[in-house]
C-alpha cells in the first residue's frame, strides 16, 4: 500500500528501469512484470506444446511404440497443468498488467510489489512441480483434474500439492490486485460502464478467480491430508466419498475455464470493432453478459460428471442450467457480428485470429451444448468428443485471442511493427493445424474413442494419424511466432502512437513503445 | 485516485472472500453428507432399520435383488456374494450371505462400504442385520467366514423400480506384518 502513495507523489524526472538482471528481479512497473508474465506463458507454451507433441507422436499409429503407458499419462497431466496454470493464465494476467493500467490511464497497478511478487512465485510454482520429472516415481500421471484417490495413490503428489497452492496464492494476489487497481485508479470522470471490455472482463475474471483458487486450494488440501495425514475425504474405505471430490473440484473447474475465456472476449472486442472500423455494438450489453455467463458458471459444474449416479431431477437442473450460458454467449456472438456488419473492415494478422475465435469458439461452444444434453452425454463422456470439444474452446478460443492480442498490441509495446506477411502465414499455419488437429477428434470420440489411453482401436488408426500430422504443423509454426516477435523486437519498422487506424483508448494515445511511466497525470475523460 | 481508507476496504473485502471460500470448500465436506443424507441421493445406507409395518399398509410386490462385490485395490481377498440373485417380496424380511477368503497368511483387517443403485432406492432397502453396518472386520489367515445379510424391501420403493442392485466394496484396512523369527549378526 505504502507503493500506492509513493506513485502519488512521483517527481517528474524520473528514473528508468535498473540495468541487467536486477530490474527483473526487484521490479515493480506494470509493464516490466506484464512482459515477464507474457515471456513466462510463452515458454509454458513451447513446453506443454512438446508436451502435446510426444502425446500425439505416441498416438500417430496404434500400439505402444514411444513410451509406456505411464509416461503417456504423465505427458497427459503435466501437458494439461502447463498449459493451464502456465499457459493460458499467465498469459492474460501478463496482458492485464500491461493493459489495464494503460486503459484506465492509471501510471501503474494499486499493489506494485504484491505484483513483483505474484509473478516470481509462479516459476518457483512449476520449478516445484517440474522437479517431479527428475524423482523416482515421476510427474504427477493422473491428469489435471487429480481425481481421488487415484491421485492419493500417487508418487510425489506432495510437489503436486505445492505447486498449486503456490501458483493459487500467485493468481489470488494478481486478480486482488486488478480488482484494487480498477476500483480506485481509474482516471477521474471514467465511470466502471465507460471501462474498455478487456479492462472489465478482467475485473469480473478477477472475481472468479478468487471465489474459486481457494476452492482449488481446499480440494488439494484434503487431497494432502488423505494422502499423508490419515484422513478419509475421498477414501471410501474411511467413510469418506470419492464422488464428493468431483463436486468440490468442478465447483472450482467450471469457473476456471470461463476464467481462462472472459479475457479473451474483451480481446476479441477492443480487436473486431477496431478493424471494423466502428464502435463496438452492445458494449453494455457485453459486459451484462460477461456477468451473466460469470455467475452461471457457479452453478453447472455437475455437467462434468453426468455419469457418476446423479438422481434425474439434479441431472435435469444442470442439463438446463448449461443450456442456458448459450443465451449471454450467443448475444456475445451476435454483438461481434452486428460490429463486423457494415464495417469498413481489414484483414490484419490480430483481426484475422479474432474472426477465427469467433467462428471456431463458436463451434466449440456448440459441441459444448450437444455435452450438455444429459441422455446424450452418457455416449460422449470420457471420449474424444469432449476432448475436441474442450480444445476448441481453448486452443483457437483462448489460445488465439492471446495471440490475437500479442499481435495487436505489440507495436504499442515494443515501437516496432511486426512483419504482416509472416503474421499471416502463422495465422493460416495455426488455423489450418489446429483444425486438421481437433475437427477429426469430434469422429473419433463420437465413434467410441476413450480419452486418456496410450492406445486406441484399429479403427480410430486414419483420424488419428490425420490429427498427429496437424498437430506437428501446429506446434511447429508456434516457432515462426517465436521468430515473428524476436523480429519485431529487433529490427520492425517503427510503429505510429496510434497504430491502427481504427484503434480507440487511452491506450493508444501514448507513445509507441509505451513509455516507462505513463499517466502519471491522470488523462481527462470526455463524456 | 482514493486515499486510503476506501481501498483498505476493498482489500479487506477482497482478502476475507479468498479465507471464506478457502474453509468453504471444507465446508462442502459436511454439507455434502447432509445434503445425501436428507434427500438420499448418493445410494448411501446409513446405519440398521427395525422392521415395523402395519398390516394394512403392505402391499405385496416382486423385485429382483442383484448382489455384487468389489475389492478395491489388489487386497488378497476373496470376496463374493453366495446368491447373485434373489427375487424378494416387498416387505417380507430376506436373508443371504457373502463369503470372504482371505488368500494370505496375515491377518488382515477388512471393512466393507455398501450402496445401492439406483440411488433413490436406498431409502428403501432397509438392512436389519448387515456386515456392512459392523465396522472392522478381522480375517485370520487362510479364513474363511460367512457374512450374514437380512433386509426387506420397503414397499414404498417407487413404482418403475423393479431391479436393485446392492453393492459392497471390500477394502483392506490393515495387514499385520508376518514376525520372521531369524536372528540377525
Amino acid at each position: 500500500m505504502s507503493a500506492v502513495v509513493e506513485n502519488n507523489d512521483h517527481h517528474d524526472d524520473h528514473h528508468g528501469p535498473r540495468k541487467g538482471i536486477w530490474r527483473w528481479m526487484t521490479t515493480t512497473n506494470h509493464k516490466d512484470i506484464g512482459t515477464l508474465y507474457l515471456w513466462f506463458s510463452f515458454l509454458a507454451f513451447l513446453v506443454g506444446g512438446a508436451f502435446a507433441m510426444g502425446i500425439r507422436a505416441e498416438l500417430f499409429e496404434p500400439g505402444l511404440q514411444l513410451m509406456d503407458p505411464i509416461r503417456y499419462n504423465q505427458l497427459v497431466t503435466m501437458h494439461g497443468l502447463i498449459m493451464i496454470f502456465g499457459g493460458v493464465m499467465p498469459a492474460f494476467v501478463g496482458l492485464a498488467n500491461w493493459l489495464i493500467p494503460m486503459q484506465i490511464g492509471a501510471p501503474d497497478m494499486a499493489l506494485p510489489r504484491m505484483n513483483n511478487l505474484s509473478f516470481w512465485l509462479l516459476p518457483t510454482a512449476f520449478a516445484i512441480l517440474m522437479s517431479t520429472a527428475f524423482m523416482e516415481g515421476g510427474m504427477p500421471g493422473f491428469g489435471w483434474t487429480f481425481y481421488a484417490p487415484l491421485s492419493t495413490n500417487y508418487p510425489n503428489v506432495a510437489f503436486f500439492v505445492f505447486a498449486v497452492h503456490i501458483m493459487g496464492i500467485s493468481s489470488i494476489m494478481g486478480s486482488i490486485n486488478v480488482i484494487v487497481t480498477i476500483m480506485n485508479m481509474r482516471a477521474p470522470g471514467m465511470t466502471l460502464m465507460q471501462m474498455p471490455l478487456f479492462t472489465w472482463s478482467w475485473l469480473i475474471t478477477a472475481y472468479l478467480l478468487i471465489a474459486v483458487m481457494p476452492v482449488l486450494a481446499g480440494a488439494v488440501t484434503m487431497l494432502l491430508m488423505d494422502a499423508y495425514f490419515g484422513t478419509s475425504f475421498f477414501d471410501a474405505a474411511g467413510g469418506g466419498d470419492p464422488v464428493l471430490f468431483q463436486h468440490i473440484f468442478w465447483f472450482f473447474g467450471h469457473p476456471e475455464v470461463y476464467i481462462m475465456i472472459l479475457p479473451a472476449f474483451g480481446i476479441t472486442s477492443h480487436i473486431i470493432s477496431t478493424f471494423s472500423r466502428k464502435p463496438l455494438f452492445g458494449h453494455a450489453s457485453m459486459i451484462y453478459a460477461m456477468s451473466s455467463i460469470a455467475i452461471l458458471s457457479f452453478v453447472v459444474w455437475a455437467h462434468h460428471m453426468f455419469t457418476v449416479g446423479m438422481p434425474l431431477a439434479a441431472e435435469l437442473f444442470f442439463m438446463w442450467a448449461t443450456m442456458l450460458i448459450a443465451i449471454p454467449t450467443g448475444v456475445k456472438v451476435f454483438n461481434w457480428c452486428a460490429t463486423i456488419f457494415k464495417g469498413s473492415i481489414t484483414y490484419e494478422t490480430p483481426m484475422l485470429f479474432a474472426i477465427a475465435f469467433v467462428v471456431l469458439f463458436t463451434i466449440g461452444g456448440f459441441s459444448g451444448l450437444m455435452l450438455a444434453i444429459t441422455p446424450a452425454d452418457f455416449q460422449y463422456h470420457d471420449t474424444y468428443f469432449v476432448v475436441a470439444h474442450f480444445h476448441y474452446v481453448l486452443v483457437p478460443g483462448s489460445v488465439f485471442s492471446i495471440m490475437a492480442a500479442v499481435y495487436f498490441w505489440l507495436p504499442k509495446w515494443t515501437g516496432n511493427m511486426y512483419d504482416e506477411k509472416l503474421g499471416k502465414l502463422h495465422f493460416w499455419l495455426s488455423f489450418i493445424g489446429v483444425n486438421v488437429t481437433f475437427f477429426p477428434q469430434h469422429f473419433v470420440g463420437l465413434a467410441g474413442m476413450p480419452r486418456r489411453y496410450a492406445d486406441y482401436a484399429l479403427q480410430f488408426a486414419e483420424w488419428n494419424a490425420i490429427s498427429s500430422v496437424g498437430a506437428f504443423l501446429f506446434g511447429l509454426s508456434q516457432l515462426l511466432f517465436l521468430y515473428i516477435v524476436l523480429k519485431t523486437i529487433f529490427v520492425g519498422k517503427k510503429a505510429t502512437p496510434r497504430v491502427w487506424d481504427g484503434a480507440e483508448g487511452l491506450e493508444w494515445t501514448v507513445d509507441s513503445p509505451a513509455p516507462y511511466h505513463t499517466f502519471e497525470t491522470p488523462p481527462k475523460i470526455n463524456g | 485516485m482514493a486515499k486510503g481508507p476506501f481501498k483498505n476496504k476493498i482489500l479487506l473485502g477482497l482478502l476475507s472472500a479468498v479465507t471464506v471460500m478457502f474453509f468453504f470448500s471444507f465446508l462442502l465436506v459436511p454439507l455434502y453428507n447432509v445434503f445425501c443424507e436428507v434427500t438420499g441421493l448418493n445410494g448411501k445406507i446409513y446405519g440398521p432399520s427395525d422392521f415395523f409395518k402395519k398390516q394394512d399398509e403392505i402391499k405385496e410386490r416382486e423385485i429382483n435383488i442383484k448382489f455384487l462385490s468389489t475389492v478395491s485395490g489388489a487386497a488378497p481377498i476373496e470376496f463374493y456374494p453366495s446368491v447373485q440373485n434373489l427375487l424378494v417380496i416387498t416387505d417380507t424380511v430376506s436373508a443371504t450371505t457373502y463369503i470372504a477368503e482371505n488368500k494370505t497368511n496375515k491377518k488382515i483387517t477388512v471393512s466393507i462400504v455398501p450402496s445401492v443403485s439406483p440411488g433413490l432406492a436406498a431409502d428403501n432397502v432397509k438392512k436389519i442385520q448387515c456386515f456392512c453396518l459392523d465396522g472392522d472386520i478381522v480375517l485370520e489367515p487362510y479364513e474363511k467366514q460367512e457374512w450374514p445379510l437380512r433386509f426387506f424391501i420397503d414397499s414404498d420403493l417407487r413404482k418403475n423400480v423393479n431391479d436393485v442392485y446392492l453393492s459392497y466394496t471390500l477394502f483392506e484396512k490393515d495387514r499385520e506384518e508376518v514376525m520372521v523369527m531369524k536372528h540377525e549378526h
